[in-house]
């Protein structure tokens, strides 16, 4: 079976390496000359915030992606990837970050599924004969007789890796494997991979932007941001602190926040509030915070965290299991979106094109998403053409939205053009509490500034604006108060004053620390 | 595909006039019909008197045409059924279920009232003939709003509930007029009962009021979603519920909504079916055969794009073409089958014709640094 390495090869040489590999998508140098290596035998922790460019490198390893510039190395061998084909049939193995399975069908079924020998016939006794020594060898339990719809999340994770290594994989690439899993499931998942390769000399890339996983499971860390490779680290010669500098780089974040307004009285307040994700998963734990009048809450956190739960459930989209959301002195925690529109909610969400937006409507009509229920633009029912015409050619002057017209489809704005529409038709409103998540993202530095600045306008004006973002410099320069999120908890709320983007920055990553919490 | 310097590719079009929309209907219809040719080779007479014979029975013959607008009257009521869950996003395939539950419901209204008989009227022609109406929109309405509630409740597939209610509703309906039913018919046998006169729907130059029914939804339906706020939040959760749900339009009232008003129209065009058609005024043995017809509702709407107004000269098309082309079978001794073939055709030309209208075919010359072979590898370094 190929499931031991060879063992002529000395331990010091890469068993996989990429040099000077360079990628870049429209607008964006995804990766800068990078030159990375994997020793056989490692657990191989590559970190970095989203956006770091650690996807994008793994993509390319398992030939998803193909490099600009730059080639792959397999044990000292030049290769070219140009499917996961290749890299499959060289050994390599990758589990994504979101599942790859039929649900409807068996673990046996979908291990075997697209195995290079299956073709035509498919001998599942033989197959089953195998992935149970295979499974004996590991010391894996799953029922391979089980529908994959009827296991955990867990489950589902260890039958791609079982598939992987059925298919002759020795070096395993995990695309953030912890994020949907139950802190027992990451304990399960950890201490399987260890065992993996201390015991059968697998090789496993684990990705991760999760402190505590990379000090907890991983031999060696290679630290990306913006592209590059910052760090290369042994595990045990480093610390949390060190690899938080790394991660998110030294650079001071100047304020741009003008801290003489006087903050308003208390406008939101959200108790013990708890509530699922879309798997089923807690989200949020019994989170807590309040907000006033003409503050901005910056919450900071990796994706996944419960940011855009939180934001769900502020907006009346997503129900809570327990706690309450108290909104201008009244209870809102079973109000519809639409009673909190009313009420002088408004909502930016992150997803410009699938939630924000309607690509096939033309901009004056998305933006009736957020007055179709204004009496002052629906007289007898009927949609206020007119006043619409206006109110969007307004906001298309005030905002620099550039468009051919009005009656142009949404669908062929760029996306810095169709936030800034989100942000003028939402702002335009003029809402009492202004939930942001992730408002600049992917968006250019011009774009960026303004989406910025417009938030501090409404701050001004006296609204509440909680901002949800992974950009920590975005935070530090718009938050009066600073709330890192980890796992459906504020790590702390800090003051603007006693947060720096190391303190923040840990705490986003995991690692708790006293800190005057409000 | 490429041809030597040259590509053929499929390109998005980017908007269509207006005028563009008639010309490849158009299109379509004709080669449908010239399609159909095929089907008239075995005819008696030439291929020009089997064209001839269809067209003039369907819209030159009086009796023909009378026929053509009652079934097109039918097919409207049936595409609005479809149209308006369509334009949620929603799929709304119990047309023939919610025919049937409309028909029994406007029957029931004389039964129930014991007014089977024109000398038992307990109440005047006028009401009970918009008792029944309304008895036909309503029960249509329940069982759309059935479908509606557990897709918007439950995440049931409405395909799934609206095809079984279908089957439920058929034999419901063979239950109440065959032999010993409560609806079944004096003389008749596996036939409904036959309404009194002053019951039928009352006729306006031969034509049932229904027509002005149905071209008034016509408009109605088109201003409803160009002009009012409850259209666009419909057409919002149509293109994209995720947004819809984030500008606060309630999928679940919304889902309910358009299920409860397509069903009513099913309910509608039932009621038109058995009681304003010269010459039935009951439920026929054959009612199935209604059921099967409901179904190009959802053609017509699909081809009309959403648009009421549009699915207009569609239903008519439909309509005539079917009717002329089983006349000419009978006259001509053509195959049997020859009017469902030619509907089949005029759906495949359509639904082809659509890909007309989404992109276009454009030649492209090749770049030249394309055609030089690939390096198999990147350069070192």
């Amino acid at each position: 079976m190929p499931l031991t390495l060879p063992a002529d090869r000395a331990p010091t040489e890469p068993i996989l390496a990429a040099r000077g590999i360079t990628k870049r998508f429209p607008g964006v140098l995804a990766l800068d000359h990078v030159d990375f290596e994997v020793q056989a035998g490692d657990v191989h922790a590559v970190l970095g915030q989203n956006g770091a460019g650690k996807t994008t490198l793994m993509n390319i390893l398992f030939g998803l992606v193909q490099p600009d510039e730059g080639a792959l190395y397999l044990r000292g061998q030049r290769v070219h990837f140009r499917s996961p084909h290749d890299a499959i049939a060289q050994g390599i193995g990758m589990v994504h970050q979101t599942r790859r399975l039929v649900a409807a069908h068996t673990v046996l079924e979908n291990i075997v599924l697209g195995h290079p020998r299956v073709r035509g016939f498919l001998n599942l006794r033989g197959a089953r004969r195998e992935v149970e020594a295979l499974c004996n060898r590991y010391g894996f339990t799953v029922d391979l007789g089980a529908r994959v719809w009827q296991l955990s999340e867990g489950e589902r994770q260890w039958v791609e890796i079982l598939k992987a290594l059925y298919g002759g994989a020795k070096i395993l690439i995990l695309d953030e494997p912890t994020s949907v899993l139950t802190p027992p499931e990451v304990k399960t998942l950890l201490a399987g991979l260890q065992a993996l390769v201390r015991d059968r000399g697998v090789t496993v890339l684990l990705v991760t932007h999760k402190l505590p996983v990379v000090m907890a499971a991983s031999h060696r860390v290679t630290v990306f941001r913006s592209g590059s490779v910052v760090a290369r680290l042994r595990t045990g010669e480093a610390t949390e602190e060190i690899l938080v500098q790394h991660m998110i780089g030294r650079e001071v974040a100047f304020r741009t926040a003008d801290r003489s307004a006087e903050a308003g009285r208390p406008l939101l307040h959200v108790e013990q509030v708890s509530a699922f994700n879309d798997r089923g998963l807690l989200a949020l734990r019994d989170l807590s915070f309040s907000l006033r009048a003409g503050e901005v809450l910056g919450v900071a956190g990796v994706t996944g965290n419960g940011q855009e739960e939180l934001a769900q459930v502020l907006a009346g989209l997503r129900p809570v299991t327990s706690g309450k959301v108290r909104f201008a002195d009244r209870d809102v925690t079973h109000l519809s979106p639409l009673e909190r529109w009313r009420m002088g909610v408004g909502y930016i969400p992150a997803e410009r094109i699938e939630v924000a937006s309607i690509a096939a409507f033309s901009l004056v009509e998305n933006t009736a998403l957020n007055y179709h229920f204004d009496p002052a633009f629906t007289p007898r029912g009927l949609l206020d053409d007119a006043g619409l015409d206006q109110l969007t050619r307004r906001i298309l002057s005030a905002y620099n939205v550039k468009a051919p017209h009005q009656y142009a489809r949404a669908r062929h704005l760029s996306g810095g053009n169709l936030q800034r529409l989100i942000l003028g038709r939402v702002l335009s409103r003029r809402p009492r509490l202004l939930i942001a998540h992730l408002p600049t993202q992917g968006l250019d530095v011009e774009a960026t500034a303004f989406v910025r600045a417009k938030l501090l306008d409404a701050r001004a004006e006296g609204a509440a604006v909680l901002l949800i973002s992974e950009d920590l410099d975005e935070i530090l320069s718009l938050s009066d108060w600073v709330a890192p999120i980890y796992e459906g908890r504020f790590v702390a709320v800090l003051l603007r004053e006693q947060a720096d983007s190391e303190t923040v920055g840990a705490m986003m990553a995991g690692l708790q620390k006293e800190a005057g919490a409000r | 595909m490429r041809l030597g310097r040259y590509e053929l590719t499929l390109e998005p079009r980017p908007a269509v006039s207006a005028v563009y929309t008639v010309l490849t209907a158009v299109v379509a219809i004709l080669l449908a019909l010239a399609l159909s040719s095929f089907l008239f080779l075995s005819a008696d007479a030439s291929l020009l008197g089997a064209y001839r014979a269809v067209f003039s029975y369907a819209f030159f013959n009086p009796r023909g045409i009378l026929a053509t607008v009652q079934r097109a009257i039918y097919l409207l009521f049936c595409t609005y059924a479809f149209l308006v869950p369509l334009r949620a996003g929603l799929w709304n395939i119990g047309l023939p279920g919610q025919v049937f539950a409309g028909a029994l419901a406007a029957f029931a209204v004389p039964f129930v009232l014991r007014a089977q008989e024109a000398q038992t009227l307990a109440l005047a022609p006028g009401l009970l003939i918009l008792l029944m109406v309304a008895a036909a929109a309503a029960a249509g309405a329940m069982l759309g709003g059935f479908a509606g509630l557990l897709r918007a409740r439950l995440q049931v597939n409405e395909i799934l509930v609206t095809m079984m209610l279908n089957s439920i509703l058929f034999w419901l309906v063979a239950y109440m007029i065959k032999e010993g039913g409560p609806f079944m018919g004096a003389t008749a046998e596996g036939e409904g009962f036959t309404l009194p006169a002053p019951l039928t729907a009352p006729l306006l130059r031969g034509v049932p009021f229904t027509a002005a029914l149905a071209l008034g939804a016509a408009v109605l339906l088109d201003l409803l979603f160009a002009k009012t706020a409850l259209g666009y939040r419909i057409r919002a959760f149509g293109e994209n519920p995720a947004a819809a749900r984030y500008g606060g339009i309630s999928p679940v009232a919304l889902s309910l909504l358009v299920f409860l008003l397509g069903g009513a129209f099913a309910g509608l065009a039932g009621y038109h079916a058995f009681t304003a058609v010269p010459g039935v005024y009951k439920i026929p043995g054959n009612y199935g055969f209604y059921g099967d017809l409901a179904f190009y509702g959802i053609i017509s709407a699909l081809i009309a794009r959403g648009s009421a107004v549009g699915a207009v000269p569609i239903a008519v098309l439909f309509a005539g073409l079917s009717l002329g082309a089983r006349f000419a079978q009978g006259a001509l001794h053509l195959p049997f089958g020859v009017d469902y073939a030619l509907l089949g055709l005029l759906m495949m030309t359509f639904i082809a014709s659509h890909a007309l209208y989404q992109f276009r075919l454009a030649w492209r010359r090749v770049p030249s640094e394309v055609l030089q072979p690939a390096p198999t590898e990147l350069p070192e370094g």
